[in-house]
């Protein structure tokens, strides 16, 4: 129990240092929404063009596309900001101390998950909230508090693409280009702006194979009420399931990642 | 394998005083694409309440044999073994018990202050909630750092930022400190800080090893003094 509690502050910590960091530049926040309210005001406008049969009335685009963009939210938090952050370590002499703290590398590189997911999940209460007033987007309610938890499992399920990626940061240094990739080619496959029924037949499946498609279909179901086109049963067990397989992957990789730069004194080097 | 850090006023082996601490063996490193060993089979013993000075030309290991006693770097050969414990297999509780300051000024936030770094690395250092305000604020007053509270690190003077780190590095109350050059930037009273915390540490029956080039660069009295050279360590007068 004391282990667990000791864990449970340090992981704090580290969430902690990452909001003291990111108050600590007092126009971070301001823009990181105006950013977001920037985006919405132009999808609803764009969405005023489109009218279509897969997709239904503006309005229904409009819904779709918000919470669209809310994921993309969610996984570039977990993709792309832990990875900055670790760089950012690297540079400043301070991941070595994390190495050789008693709480480790690899959780503290774990806990830099906490604070990206935390201001996703703000952005994502702002975009809802400013689509619903400014807009009259409609919002299913109270299904949509259940896009909380489904959220956290798609961050769950989203996570362990981001601890490989900065196991890569770790051998490499260098991955941005490789978390862009993946960022766009799940934008693309996901179904993050339009249905994956408009994707050619023989790459479809692609939108079946990863976590991040049920994750939106089941958030645009719970908040908007756009139709699943699979059972939702389905759809939370490939949430569950692929963080179960890949977490454990993910952490060994890390894990061995570090333990590869030990070795080779590559993991002073920046 | 203990994850909870006791902090006793005086360590459990102190009364052995003079027994075996921090323990390197054989201790080989070659980094890859050079034909020559940096360390080959190197053999050091520091024992409690002693104070070793490691001196050698610049680039003759000096460094990366404290890095691998403090378990950051894997050695290609040999152990390490602090009063027992492996850096591998007993990981947690080997860091628990070892402090490290690395050369140069890295390892700070700029944009955090003094206190939230000590707060910070004393959570990741796993010291319990109950006594971790204990800790900072024993660390604070080590290294004079009260009058730096409230600031923010990238506006200290560089001989300020050592403090801060030095009080890092003794923050979790080891039982060995690593220290690479511990003076750089210090003014006198810094170095006097310093120099009272590694006796403190030495006389609870702790252990330090200070690298410098030269053994007036170390501005810590030490016990002993050894020379790396060619890979190897010699004792030296």
């Amino acid at each position: 129990m004391s282990r667990a509690l000791a864990y449970a502050g340090a992981a704090g910590g580290v969430f902690r240092r990452d909001l003291a960091l990111f108050l600590s530049y007092r126009m971070r926040f301001v823009t990181t929404v105006f950013a977001t309210v920037v985006t919405l005001t132009l999808f609803y406008y764009v969405s005023r063009l489109v009218h279509s049969d897969r997709i239904g009335s503006p309005d229904d685009y409009y819904a779709f596309v918000v919470v669209g963009v809310v994921v993309f939210s969610l996984l570039t938090s977990t993709l792309s900001m832990p990875i900055a952050t670790l760089r950012a370590e690297l540079l400043a002499g301070t991941f070595e101390r994390m190495v050789l703290s008693p709480f480790g590398a690899v959780r503290s590189i774990f806990s830099l998950l906490l604070f990206p997911l935390a201001i996703s999940f703000a952005t994502a209460t702002v975009s809802l909230v400013y689509a619903a007033a400014v807009f009259g987007m409609h919002l299913r309610w109270p299904e949509v508090l259940l896009g909380i938890p489904v959220g956290m499992l798609g961050a769950l399920a989203f996570a362990p693409f981001g601890l490989l990626m900065t196991a890569a940061v770790v051998l490499f240094k260098q991955t941005n280009a490789g978390s862009t990739f993946v960022i766009t080619g799940v934008t693309l496959l996901a179904g993050v702006y339009f249905p994956v029924t408009l994707l050619p037949g023989w790459i479809r499946w692609a939108s079946d194979v990863q976590p991040f498609t049920p994750g939106v279909d089941l958030l645009r179901n719970l908040v908007v009420g756009t139709p699943l086109p699979d059972p939702a049963w389905l759809d939370v067990t490939k949430l569950v399931g692929f963080p179960l397989v890949l977490m454990p992957l993910a952490l060994l990789a890390l894990r061995g990642a570090v333990r590869r730069g030990r070795r080779r004194g590559t993991i002073i080097e920046y | 394998m203990a994850v909870t850090i006791e902090q006793p006023a005086a360590l459990p082996g102190a009364e052995a005083a003079g027994a075996p601490l921090l323990e390197l063996h054989g201790i080989a490193k070659r980094w890859p694409g050079t034909p020559e060993p940096v360390l080959a089979g190197v053999d050091l013993t520091v024992r409690a309440g002693e104070t070793v000075a490691i001196t050698g030309r610049n680039g003759a290991g000096k460094t990366t044999l404290l890095r691998i006693a403090a378990g950051l770097l894997l050695a290609d050969g040999g152990s390490v073994r602090l009063d027992g414990l492996d850096p591998e297999r007993d990981r947690t509780a080997f860091h628990a018990r070892v402090g490290f300051l690395s050369a140069g000024n890295s390892g700070l936030y700029g944009r955090l202050k003094v206190e939230q770094h000590l707060d910070f690395w004393a959570r990741l250092a796993l010291i319990p909630r109950a006594r971790r305000r204990d800790a900072c604020e024993r660390a604070r007053a080590r290294f004079a750092l009260d009058e730096l509270c409230g600031k923010r690190v990238d506006r200290l003077s560089m001989g300020q930022r050592q403090r801060v780190r030095l009080a890092l590095a003794f923050l979790h109350d080891p039982d060995v400190a690593l220290l690479d050059e511990p003076r750089t930037s210090l003014d006198d009273e810094g170095a006097e800080l310093v120099a009272a915390a590694v006796a403190e540490l030495t006389a609870r029956g702790g252990a330090a090893v200070v690298c410098a080039p030269r053994s007036e660069d170390a501005g810590i009295p030490f016990d002993r003094r050894h020379l790396v050279q060619g890979g190897a360590m010699v004792p030296a007068l």
